[in-house]
């Protein structure tokens, strides 16, 4: 345990490294402060940021498209997943249209999404579904997938219901594969909504960062950079820390 | 340590013998003894057989006969020279999971450790071909390993571990990977290509019917830390026949192999 | 009726209907313009969409390069020493969770509207998922073989020239994969972004102006761009089947690694 706390001490000294020499860079004016202002500098923006009504506002709506998005991906994800793993035929046909969608870059469709939608919510609620969609299917046919046929003779050979093999069998061995994707279709979906936003929109932080882009504004462009990528970190590793709590069956 | 292979052995080619050898691996948390004071002769020319319970080192031992590792204390000789690290010329080893390389073809494989010397093309074409007819694969040596079933694969393990003729040949639990019949009928292959040859064999085993039905002496031992605690001298006739495997002579040898183990359980 | 005539079938219907559906009016040519309508569209054009598709494949080729040198490279490094990789390892998949089309206004910034700033940022999005898919690989190869090299006598430089080189291959080759994928949806996002030139700002050009057939045949370009990329590592990775049924590392890399989320987000 204790080469443990030594392996995270060292990813936390790495990471305040970087910040040191960014900070160091922008200092001395090795790289010009105009282009790369100091981290401190960044950080202290950062926290005007979080002060300013209009960076809430533009949070709290980005917030709400996600969610949204990724709450109308997943159960229609998981059911098409489901359908498909559950029926030979079904997957037999299916899966290689699936593997050809989610092989293709989903961003080219985005004008798509503007022509029909419209700039605004359901564009780009629409784009972030469109973005998730596939990977939920193809995370959820792994699910099921993965139960183990012997497992589920044992419980049929005991005379298990098929709501007990449901909540016994199934939900158990699917668990942890489920967060898994859970974890890696919120990273599609975030990034489907951010880029939306930035592409066309009248808000969201995404829309926050493509205009301080344009404008030159570096202080609130890295800050709102840093602060995305914290919150982005933050979901993932919330989500690793439970998986890693779930995952003492899964040997 | 290069002038010691120049020395004129003083024991003849084949001969391994393991002096007070201790083997302590140090990790983070502690140190494992992982053999102490094991000490062992084997002549040239006998078909020994390690057996003991998992984790006694068994594997260790055979790496340090190997060269692949050095021992913490004591000392090894093959051949009557030390071993600092492998010398194909005096040591073959065969591993247990099929340990071939999936990119090359059976015959290849075998040439494997000549194309490491830099051996012509004709000439490791040549030798592969006559070790895998010594195998009992002639005209397989197109193949790749994943076209080959188990049995197939250890007889290209083998071919490779015999190719450079060494006097010795180490094997880590060849068969273990393999069913039952197949596991009989390439015992009796390797007792056949161990007859035609003449070579030293430290075999490693889990089981104790195919200790007892291989060897001449069968070394037993203890859990960690792992020690010789007994030394069977196995006189059943050869060539050994399935019959023997119901007899009285044989069944008391296992049994006393067994009776060590489940001890130490 | 077998699957795959099914699925045939499938296709046919959807590409007929991409055909009849806004011919009929049941779908407004301004959300879908009908194929036939996309076709002409890019065939009058024919010169611009010629012109943007050299500029988006010399910016792919370049960043391909630098995603895929630097991430195989850097992936077979980190993936092979254990230390290195125990430490760096979560943190790269903790980076791999942004949003990373956030870095391209910094890059806008820094290089310009141009080329390099396109370059830069593709670079860095294929960089992080090929350099994640060959460190993972790289683990799988099995250390029964270099154990076995290694009581052969091998030399340090033959175990990694005769061993870790040719089982990497497969790792080496999803790696490809993952990341020119990720370069190809970086050079045209970033392009549809903020640009002058290439298939993407073609695409964002003709969207403005509200005219869906040029916008389709931009779309349609750059899809079949992604096939043909796709196609090709296809091909290669036939040629180099023996790999791939024989190793574990060979199955892993191009088996599980690859749909469990290394692949192209948007
Ligand atoms: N590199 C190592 N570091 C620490 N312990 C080891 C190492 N290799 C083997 N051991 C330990 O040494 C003991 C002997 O291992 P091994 O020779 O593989 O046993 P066997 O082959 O008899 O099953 C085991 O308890 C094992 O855990
Ligand atoms: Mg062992």
């Amino acid at each position: 345990m204790q080469s443990g706390f030594a392996v995270k001490a060292t990813r936390v000294a790495i990471v305040v490294a970087l910040f040191a020499i960014w900070e160091i860079l922008s200092r001395t004016g090795i790289v010009n402060p105009r282009l790369l202002p100091s981290a401190s500098d960044t950080l202290a923006t950062l926290g005007d940021l979080l002060q300013r009504a209009s960076v809430r506002k533009d949070l709290v709506v980005t917030a709400s498209e996600v969610a949204t998005a990724f709450a109308l991906a997943v159960p229609v994800g998981a059911l098409i997943g489901f359908l498909i793993a559950e029926n030979r035929y079904f997957a037999d046909v299916a899966k290689p249209l699936l593997f050809f969608a989610f092989s293709i870059p989903k961003s080219i469709f985005l004008p798509m999404f503007i022509l029909v939608f419209g700039v605004g919510f359901s564009q780009k609620v629409g784009f972030g579904f469109f973005s998730t969609i596939f990977i939920v299917i193809m995370s959820t046919t792994t699910a099921v997938e993965s139960v183990k046929v012997e497992h589920l003779t044992v419980a049929r050979s005991y005379g298990a219901t098929p709501v007990q093999t449901a909540f016994r069998v199934y939900l158990p061995s699917m668990l942890p594969v489920l967060l898994e994707a859970l974890r890696i279709s919120m990273i599609f979906n975030l990034t489907g909504v951010i880029l939306a936003e930035m592409y066309a929109s009248r808000d969201g932080i995404g829309h926050q960062i493509a205009t301080w882009g344009e404008n030159f504004q570096m202080k609130q462009l890295l800050a709102g950079v840093v602060m995305i990528a914290a919150i982005a970190i933050a979901f993932n590793e919330l989500v690793r820390w439970v998986e890693t709590r779930c995952s003492h069956w899964r040997t | 340590m290069q002038p010691l292979a120049n020395i004129t052995p003083l024991k003849p080619a084949g001969a391994i013998e393991v002096r007070n050898v201790g083997q302590v691996f140090k990790t983070t948390t502690q140190d494992v003894v992982a053999l102490e004071n094991v000490s062992l002769d084997v002549k040239p020319g006998r078909f020994v057989v390690l057996v003991g319970p998992s984790g006694c080192g068994k594997s260790t031992l055979l790496m340090m006969m190997a060269g692949l590792r050095q021992q913490t204390s004591g000392t090894i000789t093959i051949s009557g020279a030390p071993i600092p690290e492998p010398d194909p010329n005096r040591v073959g080893v065969v591993f247990q999971e099929a340990s071939l390389f999936p990119w090359l073809t059976a015959e290849e494989n075998v040439e494997f450790p000549l194309a490491l010397r830099g051996v012509t093309k004709s000439d490791r074409r040549a030798r592969a071909q006559d070790a895998l007819k010594l195998v009992g694969l002639d005209g397989f040596g197109k193949r790749h390993p994943h076209e080959l079933s188990g049995g197939m694969k250890q007889r290209v393990s083998i071919a490779r571990g015999l190719v450079q003729d060494p006097p010795v040949l180490l094997m880590d639990e060849p068969f273990a990977a393999l069913d039952e019949q197949t596991r009989m009928t390439m015992g009796d292959e390797l007792l056949r290509i161990w007859a035609a040859t003449g070579k030293t064999v430290v075999f490693v085993t889990h089981s104790l019917t195919e200790a007892v039905y291989l060897a001449d002496e069968v070394i037993v031992m203890s859990p960690r830390p792992g020690r010789i605690v007994d030394h069977l001298q196995v006189s059943l006739p050869r060539p050994r026949t399935y019959e023997m495997l119901s007899g009285d002579a044989f069944g008391s040898l296992r049994d006393r192999i067994w009776r060590h183990i489940r001890k130490s359980a | 009726m077998s699957a795959a005539t099914l699925r045939r079938l499938i296709v046919v219907a959807l590409i007929a209907l991409w055909e009849f559906l806004p011919r009929a009016g049941l779908i407004p040519e301004l959300f879908l313009p009908s194929l036939s309508s996309t076709l002409a569209a890019g065939w009058n054009e024919a010169g611009e969409y010629g012109h943007a598709l050299a500029v988006t494949l010399y910016e792919v080729a370049i960043s391909m390069a630098f995603a895929c040198g630097g991430g195989i490279l850097l992936g077979a490094i980190v993936g092979s020493l254990p230390r290195p990789r125990i430490l760096i390892m979560p943190m790269v998949s903790s980076l791999y969770a942004v949003p990373l089309v956030i870095l391209y206004p910094v890059f806008t910034v820094w290089l310009g509207i141009g080329s390099e700033s396109k370059i830069a940022f593709a670079s860095i999005y294929g960089f992080l998922p090929t350099m994640l898919a060959t460190a993972a690989g790289i683990q799988t190869i099995d250390p029964q073989l270099l154990l076995a090299a290694r009581s052969m006598g091998a030399t340090l430089s033959q175990r990694l020239v005769r061993v870790i080189i040719p089982a990497a291959i497969p790792t080496v080759l999803s790696g490809l994969r993952v990341g020119g994928a990720l370069v190809i949806v970086g050079v045209v996002v970033s392009e549809m972004l903020i640009s002058s030139a290439g298939i993407g700002y073609l695409i964002s050009r003709y969207r403005t102006i509200l005219d869906s057939p040029h916008v389709f045949a931009g779309v349609l370009l750059v899809l079949a761009m992604a096939i043909a990329f796709n196609a090709a590592i296809k091909w290669i990775e036939r040629k180099a089947a023996i790999w791939q049924t024989g190793t574990r590392a060979g199955q892993d890399a191009a088996g599980e690694i690859a749909p469990t989320g290394l692949q192209p987000a948007t």
